[in-house]
């Protein structure tokens, strides 16, 4: 019976075609926003999510809040290496690293070629909590850091550039600290993980990480923090102490200094990403609504076209389920099949959006079924007041309908 | 043979708010199984009324009808149907084939609804359709056929499921005299090989004439009811 029903739905589907494709548009058009809007959300989300893993989901700058400041910040609000370290091992096991966020451009000469090159002055153990991948010798250790040795860790493609080599571990490179030109010694060479942005920065820049004390004089004592956390804290509550902490230490009022962690970042824009999500769902809701109007709409004037038929299939023994589930197997199609059609426009959108940004696409199956599912219910809600009414109808009245 | 419709007292009234019409006046009625009556009488004479209550599309106002030793009189809707679908055939004035549907699907449709399942449901339509000679015209829609032959389609859909009544409500009104002919040779050939009880309604006395027994209505009562082969039954009483 439900194989004869779905038969006489699509043979109904396949007379009307252009007012069947008409009345599937409100679905087609609702359901197929729902899906490149999810689907562009959780990629964007995952790209978000991968962009703050490589960080490092523990980073956090501390710094000092720019609405305490007048006019430009004391020296006596600046950190120096000393109190660096004392804070490290006033917060030791909850801060697990803190340099003082030295990131300066130096001109670099190997041999006779010189180029700029970005240095980032590191402590050591930084690899362990950022996204720095080694791959030859390596990375800075706490005797570059103590004895502020000239030692250099070189970014892949930069190492390849001024050596034309990816290998470049016992080099020497020339670059310029506080006016004097200083030998550094090349100890590793790291390659950054992929991330979104990185590939679309075409950027010549060459990148390089040194030891924080051998880093140029103006950038020290520092005005910024970089630091991270152990896994295990709550970060809200440690930066508080600690900020608390640093302007009890400095002698500045409370609230002198504040924080950013990479965390609460990321927190954020998935929370407006998910309220973003939520008011283009309600939209789409919206749209999915109108559309199971216009089945409702139709169904009804499908309904009135064949009374006769009604009448007929009556008289032949049709019960009223029979007929109701007739009408509502049609809408039911009807709607699903806008569904259909729907999820693989949107799908079809979200992936050419997603590969024009130039972002991996994924998307979960089940989203299908689900549109599908769930588009073929709310035919059948909209369905269930037309199919009523024609299973309702009279023999004898719709018999004599013309 | 024994009774088929058995009616005592039926009667209908249409209640349309302000006034009350009395289309059927109390009536009784006995058809024997393997009759072949025609009803006669104009329009508005009662006959449609009657043939709507034996047809079970319509419930008697009062009074108590008999189907098959059946009471029918207040069955539920659902009800009705089964017994329209198991016991009753219907064959129209204007055919009331399913458009866009093939004879072949429109033969099949009371056996849907009869759960028979589709290979029986198409071996029987065929062999129907064969038997009102129209083997040829299976796949044909009502549309690409004439008049005559879907009468045909017709009486086959109104066979599938074995029924032992059929009700032809003007079953030639719309045909031409030479289809008229073919068409009440078949419920002819029905009634004298299988023993079908055929109840058909028609103005036409010469259509009324195929049959054995004819009833002939006027202002809601039957004022005869003639047997043929000399035996006249003579006034109804109602």
């Amino acid at each position: 019976m439900f194989l004869e029903n779905v038969k006489l739905a699509l043979s109904a589907i396949g007379i009307n075609k252009m007012r069947s494709f008409l009345t599937m548009l409100g679905m087609i058009i609702g359901i197929s926003s729902v899906i490149a809007i999810t689907a562009i959300g959780s990629s964007i989300q995952g790209v978000v999510n991968r962009q703050f893993e490589s960080i490092g989901r523990s980073a956090i700058y501390f710094y000092v809040n720019w609405s305490m400041v007048d006019d430009y910040v004391p020296s006596e609000a600046l950190f120096s290496v000393d109190e660096l370290q004392e804070l490290k091992k006033r917060f030791e096991g909850e801060l697990v690293y803190a340099d003082p966020d030295v990131y300066v451009t130096s001109p670099v000469r190997v041999g006779n070629a010189e180029k700029k090159i970005r240095l980032d002055g590191v402590d050591a153990g930084y690899e362990n909590f950022a996204d720095v991948d080694i791959i030859y010798g390596r990375m800075i250790n706490e005797n570059d850091v103590k004895g502020a040795r000239p030692r250099i860790v070189l970014e892949v493609n930069s190492a390849r550039r001024l050596f034309g080599t990816e290998n470049a571990v016992g080099g020497q490179v020339e670059l310029v600290i506080d006016g004097e030109a200083v030998d550094f010694t090349v100890v590793g060479v790291y390659r950054e993980k992929e991330t979104i942005f990185n590939q679309i920065s075409t950027s010549d820049d060459l990148y390089a990480y040194i030891p924080y004390s051998t880093a140029p004089e103006e950038a020290d004592p520092t005005l910024y923090i970089y630091a991270f956390l152990a896994p295990d804290v709550d970060v809200a509550e440690t930066a508080l102490r600690i900020t608390d902490w640093l302007a009890q230490m400095k002698g500045m009022p409370e609230g002198y200094y504040v924080y950013e962690s990479a965390l609460e970042q990321q927190n954020m824009i998935n929370d407006m990403l998910g309220v973003v999500s939520v008011a283009i769902g309600i939209i789409a809701g919206i749209s999915l609504l109108v559309g199971g109007i216009g089945i409702m709409n139709i169904m009804l004037v499908s309904v009135t076209e064949r009374t006769r038929e009604i009448g007929i299939r009556k008289s032949l023994g049709a019960r009223t389920g029979d007929i109701l589930m007739q009408f509502l197997t049609e809408s039911m199609i009807i709607s699903a099949l806008g569904g259909l059609i729907g999820t693989v426009l949107g799908v079809g959108i979200a992936a050419i959006g997603m590969t024009v940004a130039g972002v991996g696409f994924t998307m979960n199956p089940l989203v299908i079924v689900i549109a599908v599912g769930f588009s073929a219910i709310v035919g059948m809600f909209f369905g269930i007041y037309p199919a009523r009414r024609a299973a309702k109808l009279d023999p004898i009245e719709a018999l004599r309908y013309e | 043979m024994g009774e088929i419709i058995r009616l005592t007292g039926v009667s209908k009234t249409y209640d349309t708010g302000k006034i009350q019409v009395q289309a059927l006046k109390p009536l009784d009625l006995v058809i024997e199984q393997g009759e072949y009556v025609a009803i006669m009488g104009s329009s508005g004479s009662g006959k449609s009324t009657l043939m709507n209550i034996l047809g079970c599309l319509d419930r008697p106002t009062s009074g108590q009808y008999l189907l098959d030793g059946q009471d029918v009189s207040d069955k539920s809707d659902n009800e009705l149907s089964l017994i329209r679908n198991q016991k009753i055939g219907f064959v129209f004035q204007s055919f009331n084939l399913i458009p866009r549907t093939s004879a072949l699907k429109n033969v099949e449709l009371p056996m849907i609804y009869a759960r028979v399942s589709s290979k029986q449901r198409e071996a029987r339509a065929r062999e129907l359709l064969e038997k009102v000679g129209l083997g040829e015209r299976l796949d044909h829609m009502p549309n690409e056929i004439s008049g005559g032959q879907k009468q045909r389609v017709a009486i086959a859909r109104a066979l599938a499921n074995r029924p032992p009544i059929i009700f032809a409500d003007e079953p030639t009104g719309n045909l031409d005299s030479a289809s008229s002919v073919e068409i009440m040779e078949i419920f002819t050939r029905l009634n004298r090989e299988e023993g079908t009880t055929v109840v058909l309604v028609t103005h036409e006395p010469d259509i009324a004439e195929f049959a054995d027994r004819i009833l002939t209505f006027r202002d809601g009562r039957v004022i005869s009811d003639v047997k043929k082969k000399g035996q006249t039954k003579g006034e109804v009483t109602a």
